[in-house]
């Protein structure tokens, strides 16, 4: 193809969705909500997916010493924790270290009492694991050494975890799914529109013997063009709308939103790739049915 | 070069518009098809145009053998031919140029070419002066050479006149008849359909009349010559 059919087809394109504007700004607008749900539901995904991490990370059970117990007794007890299988670390912190850690949020004068014998608090062990599929079995071995007074742990939260993260996916799949389909409609509705507005020139394109992808160019340009700025547009909105909630949900360094430096590229392309897909494929659907119904165009007077 | 062999056309609705129509138009003809409205005139041409196939029988255009040609084989059939239509069907948002362009753009052809080009055929039908007119500004016949500029344009080796003269004053008809006239003495094949008798007498060439979906004469000057019927 000539580089002067190139720039005429270009040109096309922009015209048709220029003389159509308000149908493209109509397909815009439901191809940006549906975008836009697509992307939020991405990103919910990825902060409980963090959330997830940092739990796993966190996902150790603390095994109370009894109180009862000797020094020695105490060491031997960190060694039969660590020769239980799946069991990757053992970390001792001793009643006196725990306590420490209350020195600031507790009155000096209530601290103080608190030392030596006074001390209300066990000698811990923190257990982390090597397998988490395990958790249970490996959990209940711990809890039947004789030596350990109690266990905490907090498996539960990464049950929930686990739920919502199921629930996102099919709610949010469903959501995006339906969107999509509503927004190829529309984008195929618009392409058909200015096919029906230029139909006379396809016509004259016909008996002239123009071929059907030459005819077909423009409208393509036409749909990718649409999907490109949906995508642009929502990008924006994300962009905006996402930082603003990270600086609301920035509680501590450790827990808050995933930085959007970390998604943005994926987010950007996802959308891009999106729109444009849409934009395509909508206008060859209503492209493909006019040439074929037209394929003679007869009596187009 | 048209060819016709044992035509028959019936559409979906049961409707007979041609039986067997058999004709040869050679190269460089000029041909007028007459008949009433409804007599198959139209079907004939959309037969030759390929926006129809034959229910039965073989139509040879241009070296192309309709019923075996393939759908992406029809736009290089009609780079054979130009087609001229009695509503003119311009691009009324486009200039005079641009309506001629337009046709050599969607082929593909070089803005060089299309710039050298539509300048040469708009002096041609006497309209080098309105190129950057728009069609509703131009006179019916002026609109209509437009629409012979276009269809010329691609340089074609038939030109399909469906009644080029139905929609303008009777007086510019005789211009547009005499424009083919001239385009047909430089060896374009001219096919043209029309209702107007008196122009079919004064310019004396081969005229074949259709009548209920048969060739009912095939003569020159459409005297008598040799009745089918």
């Amino acid at each position: 193809m000539s580089l002067s059919s190139i720039r005429y087809l270009l040109r096309e394109g922009f015209r048709n969705l220029w003389q159509n504007r308000f149908m493209a700004v109509a397909s815009i607008a439901v191809l940006m909500s549906c975008l836009l749900l697509t992307g939020g539901a991405y990103l919910i995904f990825v902060n409980i997916n963090y959330a997830f991490d940092l739990v796993y990370e966190q996902n150790v059970v603390v095994a109370f010493a009894r109180e009862e117990l000797s020094e020695e007794e105490t060491v031997a007890l960190g060694d039969k924790l660590r020769s239980i299988t799946n069991v990757a670390e053992v970390k001792f912190v001793s009643k006196e270290e725990s306590l420490q850690k209350y020195s600031d949020s507790i009155p000096e004068a209530t601290f103080e009492s608190l030392q030596g014998e006074n001390n209300p608090l066990l000698d811990t062990f923190v257990v982390s694991f090597e397998d988490l599929s395990r958790f249970d079995a490996t959990l209940a071995q711990i809890e039947q050494i004789p030596e350990v007074d109690s266990t905490r742990y907090n498996g539960d939260i990464a049950a929930l975890l686990t739920k919502v993260r199921h629930v996102v996916m099919v709610v949010g799949g469903w959501i995006v799914g339906m969107l999509l389909l509503v927004s190829l409609f529309i984008i195929a509705n618009t392409i058909k529109l200015t096919v029906y507005n230029r139909r006379l020139e396809i016509y004259i394109m016909k008996s002239v013997g123009a071929t059907d992808g030459f005819i077909r160019v423009p409208f393509i340009i036409e749909g990718m063009v649409l999907g490109l700025i949906a995508g642009v547009l929502s990008y924006a909105i994300i962009y905006y709308v996402y930082g603003k909630l990270t600086e609301m949900f920035r509680f501590d360094t450790m827990m808050g939103l995933v930085s959007f430096s970390r998604i943005w590229m994926v987010v950007l392309i996802g959308f891009l790739c999106a729109g444009v897909f849409v934009g395509v494929f909508g206008s060859a659907i209503s492209m493909g049915k006019y040439l074929k119904e037209e394929g003679s165009a007869a009596d187009e007077k | 070069m048209i060819e016709f062999r044992g035509v028959h056309k019936t559409y979906d609705t049961g409707v007979k518009a041609l039986k067997d129509i058999n004709i040869r138009i050679d190269k460089g003809d000029f041909v007028f098809i007459v008949g009433a409205s409804g007599a198959g005139k139209s079907t004939f041409l959309k037969l030759i145009m390929r926006e129809e196939v034959p229910s039965a029988g073989e139509v040879v255009v241009n070296d192309y053998r309709l019923s075996r040609l393939k759908r992406r084989e029809i736009p290089y059939l009609r780079r054979t031919m130009g087609i001229v239509f009695q509503d003119f069907r311009l691009i009324n948002k486009m200039t005079v140029f641009d309506n001629v362009a337009f046709a050599m753009r969607v082929t593909g052809a070089s803005s060089r070419d299309v710039r050298k080009r539509v300048p040469y055929i708009l002096g041609l039908v006497g309209l080098q002066n309105k190129a950057r007119s728009f069609p509703m500004e131009l006179s019916g016949g002026e609109q209509q050479r437009v629409g012979l500029a276009r269809a010329l344009v691609n340089n074609p080796s038939l030109i399909i006149a469906d009644e080029p003269t139905g929609n303008i004053d009777p007086e510019l008809s005789f211009e547009i008849v005499e424009l083919l006239n001239e385009i047909n003495r430089r060896g374009t094949t001219i096919l043209m359909v029309t209702h107007e008798h008196d122009l079919v007498r004064k310019f004396s060439r081969r005229v074949i009349k259709i009548r209920d979906g048969c060739v009912v004469s095939d003569s020159i000057g459409g005297r008598a010559g040799h009745e089918l019927e």
